[in-house]
Formats: structure tokens, C-alpha cells, sequence
């Protein structure tokens, strides 16, 4: 891989994680919040290792006259930066001294950064969602709250799977709640699910939560909805028997939530 | 490239061991041979099948996915391409050398116990291991090191205690499965480990700080270069990881639950098959209810140390020879140890 070939790989890399991180949202698509600060980080180091590249080129085949008295590696690495477009690809390895270049597995590098830039893969959906199992929803440990009276009651996915399924009290019984997520067909075409697909790192260690919905036609894959409805009496609420559904009486579509990849109350892009 | 490379190498051999012997050249054609397949593939189906077949569900699925694991390991994989870059520029040679114990069978254990100050993921501890081979450090030691640091430093630590609340002895059963691991590796490497496996880069230990050359600029060099090395492997070993991930549905995952010696084989094989980042891998082993705690654990002990984009950044840094040997002898140390350790302490 030639030099100037490098710095711009750098930079590319650089701008590509800047303009997901930095300018736009589009990392949360791919990894969690936190990461959101070394991102940026990695962008500007990546950058000024790029701008560095190419200021400090220059000045190289300099040091062949300061230190031609060193014959032996110094005059290889001198005959490597004069001859750039031959040798500079070659010495990856042998002289750790003088990387001056980089071995052609670094072309790869490429894909990324220009994915980032111009081709952003959308956050995962339905065909992830529906070929992975249910998520188990982590026992309550603490004690149910009683619901606030509000109607419709707002939940996440794994608050309504925790109270149909957990709660004794069965204070979901008979209650009105909204819950968010996006559509995900099911295999038997009876209901279909809402879904929300969770990640704590990154998209590979993806997990979904799924609650089947009965009581309307499947709308299209990957629509975000907010659904309002009641518990869809299957199995004895409050116990592992129950079925995490619910009945539809009203389904609204919404704009995709900023926090995708979470199953927290829905932040709508202002 | 070949004819340069012996150039450079003859030049190169008057100081230093002669480069431009016949397994380098073997080394160096596997990746580019790879990267060119790969391109020519990926030319010929953008020109037959347009660009559409990138929008369908399990192609973007697979980029995603990709994307993901690249974009989550670039800021580890430079924290660590930086630290190899600085160790060989601003360290003094013999550093290590009094730091360490003399005997190499001493050394490995403390090495294995230092990887507990480098914070952060798998990728970072590759180019550290690599930078301090090359320093002289004995490789019994470095790849205690390679192999502890991602598994128990804090963060990692914390991350599990946090995925299982409630249930101390499986941090500290991992805590030790991982060092036992990481010792047995250093002493087996002792014993039946070969330099010639090594990339010749690592067996001539001429690097480091050179007699009038700026140190900032071969910092810089070495970063760069490391990085871009790295890098390029990095994104091979997300790639197959994606594609194991995306291909694999988690639905299958429950059907090998059953049986307990199987169970752990299966998730010790999903560890190396899904390359999930060492600080996340204990919420998916809490997620896999279905399996018993020894295989939960075998799950994270080995996933820190095997998985498909390690093995692409070893054999990248260290050779493919020495990449495959490695991966293979530390899947079954890494398994036996999660038993034995699961055995006595959950």
C-alpha cells in the first residue's frame, strides 16, 4: 500500500467515525451509547495521524543525509522512501523500525470507513428479530410498585412481560397500556409481534424481546408503532404460564426512536 | 512485491537475520490472496447483480453486524496499537527484562497477572503482545499476558458482576479459570512452543528506539503501521464473525442445553463462532438461560481469548502458523480449565 494511499485510509477512517459519532447518530445504529466519546476520540487520533502522515512526508529522505553512516538499515529504509511507489508496500515486515509501509490487508479497511461515510447499514430489524428467541426477562427481584392510574399506561416491552408474568398482584389485569416497538410477522401468521431488539455492547450480542399482538392484520415489517391494548387472557397472569400478548385496540405509526436499541420509553427525534 | 521484499531483506540482512526465506513469502500471500478474492468477488457481484442484493434484509443484517463489531473494536484496537507503538519507541529495552523475573516459568504467571492493568477489549492486548516480544520480553510471558488481559482486568470484572447479580463465585471463577488458562498456556508454550511458528518480525528483537531518529516520529510509524495491520485483520475477523451470526439463528441454540458435557463444548464453539466483545460477553452468558453455569462459563472464558477476529489479528501479528497452533491448544486449556473450575467452585 503506497503512502499517500495510507493517509487517506486514515482519514476516511478518521472522518467516517467523526461523522457517525460527532455529526450525526448514526453509531447508535451499531454500538451503545457510551461509546459515543472514544468514537470521537478514535476519529481525531485517526485524523491527526492522517494529517501527520502528510505533513511529515516530506522530510523523510532527509534523514538518508543526515545519517548516511549507518549503511545497513538506514540506507534500505532511504532506498524505500526514494523509490516510494516500489518499495514502499514491501517493507512492511523485516524493518519494525520504518514502517513506512502497510501490508495490502489493510485494503479492507476500506469497506468500513466508506460504509460509514456513504452507505450506513440500518439498525437491525425484523429478519434479526425473528430469527432469534425471546429474551428471558430478568426475575423481578424487588417487589412490583402498584401501576400509576394513568390510562393509557405507558410500558416498555420488559416492564409488560414482567408484570403479566411475575407480577402476583396482577395489577396489569384489565389495565389500558401503550407499548412501542417495531413489527416483526409471526411464522404462524396468527398476530403478529412487537418487537424491540437490545444490545449492551455492540450488534452482535443483539437480544429481542417480542410481544404477540392480536386483533389487527400484520402491518409491514420494521414499522415502528405505538400500540395501545389489553393483556390477551392466555395462561394465568402472574405466573410463568401467562402469554406475553396483547389484544390491539389502536395502533399508531411513529417515527423510529432515537434509543432503538433499547426497550426504555420511546425518545422521538425532535 | 516479491523482488522488493528480497531487496529490502538483503539490504536488511548485514544487521539483522535474513528476512527474505521461503515461509515468509507463504505468510504474506495468504491475506493478500484473501483481499484480492475477496475484491474480485465482490466486483463480480456488484456488476452482475447491481447493487440492489445490498438492501436485502440478510445483507444489511450482515453489514450491520459487521459494521458493528469494526466500529466497536476500532478504539480498543487503537489504544492498543498505540501502547505497542509508544512500548517500542520510549521504553527502554531492558524495562522488561528487570521488571520481570528471570526464569521464563516465573515470568509467565507474573505476565498473566499484569494483564490485569490494560483495560478494555480482546483487540487492544494482540499489538501489546506483539510490541513486547519484540522488546525481548520472553513470548511464554507476552501471551500469558495476550491471553489474561482481556479476560480479568476491572472493567471486564465489574461487567460480569453486573450480568450476574447476586452471584459472586462466577466473577471469581472466572477470574481464575482465566489465570489458570493464561499460566498453562505460557508454561505449555515453555515446553513445546517453536520461534520458527513466529513471524521472522518477532524472532530478531532488533526494534525499538534507534540512535538518532526521532522517537515521536517512529511512535508514530509504528502506531500507524500497527494499526493499519491490525486494522485490516480486524475487519477479515468481523466479516466471519458476521456471517456466523447472521447464519446462526439463536433459536437453535436451546436444542444442545440438555446435555451437560455437550452444552459446555457447544457454548465454548459459539464463543470463537460470534467474536462478541469481552465486556459485553457476560450479559449474552447470562442471557443463555437454558445452559448450566460450567458451560456459562466456558463461554466466557474462552471467548476472550479464541474468537474469529482474534484469530484473524494473530495470525496477522504473529503468523498463521503460530495463529492456528494457538487458538486450537487454547480452546482445549480454556475448556478444561472452565471445567474444573466450574466443577469446584459453582
Amino acid at each position: 500500500m503506497r503512502r499517500p494511499v495510507q493517509t487517506l485510509l486514515l482519514t476516511l477512517t478518521g472522518i467516517g467515525l467523526l461523522h457517525s459519532a460527532l455529526f450525526t447518530d448514526t453509531y447508535l445504529r451499531y454500538v451503545k451509547t457510551g461509546l459515543r466519546p472514544v468514537l470521537i476520540a478514535s476519529g481525531v487520533v485517526l485524523l491527526l495521524l492522517g494529517l501527520a502522515a502528510a505533513a511529515v512526508r516530506d522530510g523523510q529522505p532527509h534523514d538518508h543525509h543526515q545519517h548516511g553512516d549507518e549503511p545497513t538499515d538506514a540506507e534500505a529504509h532511504a532506498h524505500a522512501h526514494a523509490h516510494a511507489d516500489t518499495a514502499a508496500a514491501a517493507d512492511d515486515h523485516g524493518h519494525s523500525h520504518g514502517h513506512s509501509g502497510a501490508p495490502r490487508i489493510a485494503w479492507l479497511l476500506f469497506l468500513p470507513a466508506i460504509s460509514l461515510l456513504f452507505y450506513a447499514p440500518p439498525a437491525l430489524g425484523a429478519y434479526t428479530a425473528a430469527r432469534s428467541g425471546t429474551k428471558p426477562v430478568t426475575a423481578h427481584r424487588t417487589g412490583f410498585a402498584p401501576l400509576p392510574a394513568t390510562s393509557p399506561l405507558p410500558l416498555t416491552l420488559t416492564e409488560f412481560t414482567q408484570r403479566v408474568q411475575q407480577d402476583r398482584t396482577r395489577a396489569v389485569d384489565g389495565r389500558t397500556v401503550r407499548l412501542t416497538g417495531f413489527v416483526t410477522p409471526a411464522e404462524d401468521h396468527d398476530g403478529w409481534y412487537l418487537t424491540r431488539i437490545i444490545f449492551t455492547c455492540c450488534a452482535a450480542d443483539s437480544q429481542t424481546v417480542k410481544i404477540r399482538v392480536y386483533g389487527t392484520d400484520a402491518p409491514p415489517a420494521n414499522t415502528w408503532l405505538a400500540v395501545t391494548g389489553t393483556w390477551h387472557p392466555r395462561g394465568v397472569l402472574g405466573t410463568r404460564t401467562a402469554q406475553a400478548a396483547l389484544d390491539v385496540q389502536n395502533a399508531r405509526p411513529i417515527a423510529q426512536p432515537v434509543n432503538a436499541y433499547t426497550d426504555d420509553l420511546p425518545l422521538t427525534p425532535s | 512485491m516479491e523482488r522488493t521484499d528480497e531487496m529490502v531483506g538483503v539490504a536488511g540482512s548485514a544487521a539483522v537475520a535474513p528476512v527474505g526465506s521461503p515461509p515468509v513469502r507463504r505468510l504474506r500471500s495468504w491475506p493478500l490472496g484473501a483481499g484480492l478474492a475477496l475484491t474480485a468477488g465482490v466486483a463480480a457481484v456488484l456488476l452482475l447483480g447491481g447493487t440492489r442484493w445490498l438492501n436485502q434484509p440478510a445483507v444489511q443484517a450482515w453489514r450491520t453486524v459487521c459494521l458493528a463489531i469494526t466500529v466497536q473494536a476500532l478504539p480498543f484496537l487503537l489504544l492498543g496499537t498505540s501502547l505497542s507503538g509508544a512500548i517500542n519507541a520510549f521504553v527502554p529495552a531492558d524495562l522488561f527484562a528487570r521488571v520481570l523475573p528471570k526464569r521464563a516459568a516465573l515470568a509467565v504467571p507474573v505476565a498473566g497477572v499484569a494483564g490485569a492493568v490494560l483495560p478494555g477489549c480482546e483487540c487492544a492486548s494482540v499489538p501489546v503482545a506483539g510490541s513486547l516480544i519484540r522488546r525481548g520480553v520472553t513470548p511464554a510471558a507476552a501471551f500469558a499476558f495476550l491471553l489474561s488481559a482481556p479476560a480479568i482486568n476491572p472493567v471486564v470484572l465489574t461487567a460480569t458482576a453486573v450480568a450476574f447479580p447476586g452471584n459472586p463465585a462466577m466473577v471469581a471463577a472466572r477470574l481464575v479459570a482465566s489465570l489458570a488458562t493464561a499460566a498453562v498456556m505460557g508454561w505449555l508454550w515453555l515446553w513445546l512452543g517453536k520461534e520458527k511458528w513466529l513471524r521472522p518480525i518477532l524472532r530478531q528483537r532488533h526494534t525499538g528506539h534507534r540512535h538518532g531518529h526521532s522517537r515521536w516520529n517512529e511512535f508514530r510509524l509504528g502506531f500507524q503501521h500497527d494499526f493499519l495491520h491490525a486494522g485490516g485483520f480486524l475487519v477479515l475477523g468481523a466479516m466471519a464473525a458476521a456471517t456466523f451470526n447472521v447464519a446462526v439463528p439463536r433459536s437453535v441454540l436451546d436444542t444442545f442445553s440438555g446435555s451437560p458435557w455437550l452444552s459446555v463444548l457447544f457454548l465454548a464453539g459459539l464463543a470463537v463462532l460470534l467474536a462478541v466483545c469481552s465486556e459485553a460477553d457476560a450479559f449474552v452468558a447470562a442471557s443463555l438461560t437454558g445452559f448450566s453455569p460450567t458451560a456459562r462459563l466456558a463461554f466466557m472464558v474462552v471467548g476472550p481469548m479464541v474468537d474469529l477476529k482474534l484469530i484473524a489479528l494473530q495470525a496477522g501479528t504473529f503468523g498463521r502458523a503460530f495463529a492456528w497452533r494457538f487458538s486450537a491448544a487454547t480452546t482445549v486449556v480454556a475448556v478444561a480449565a472452565s471445567v474444573l473450575i466450574g466443577g469446584a467452585l459453582l
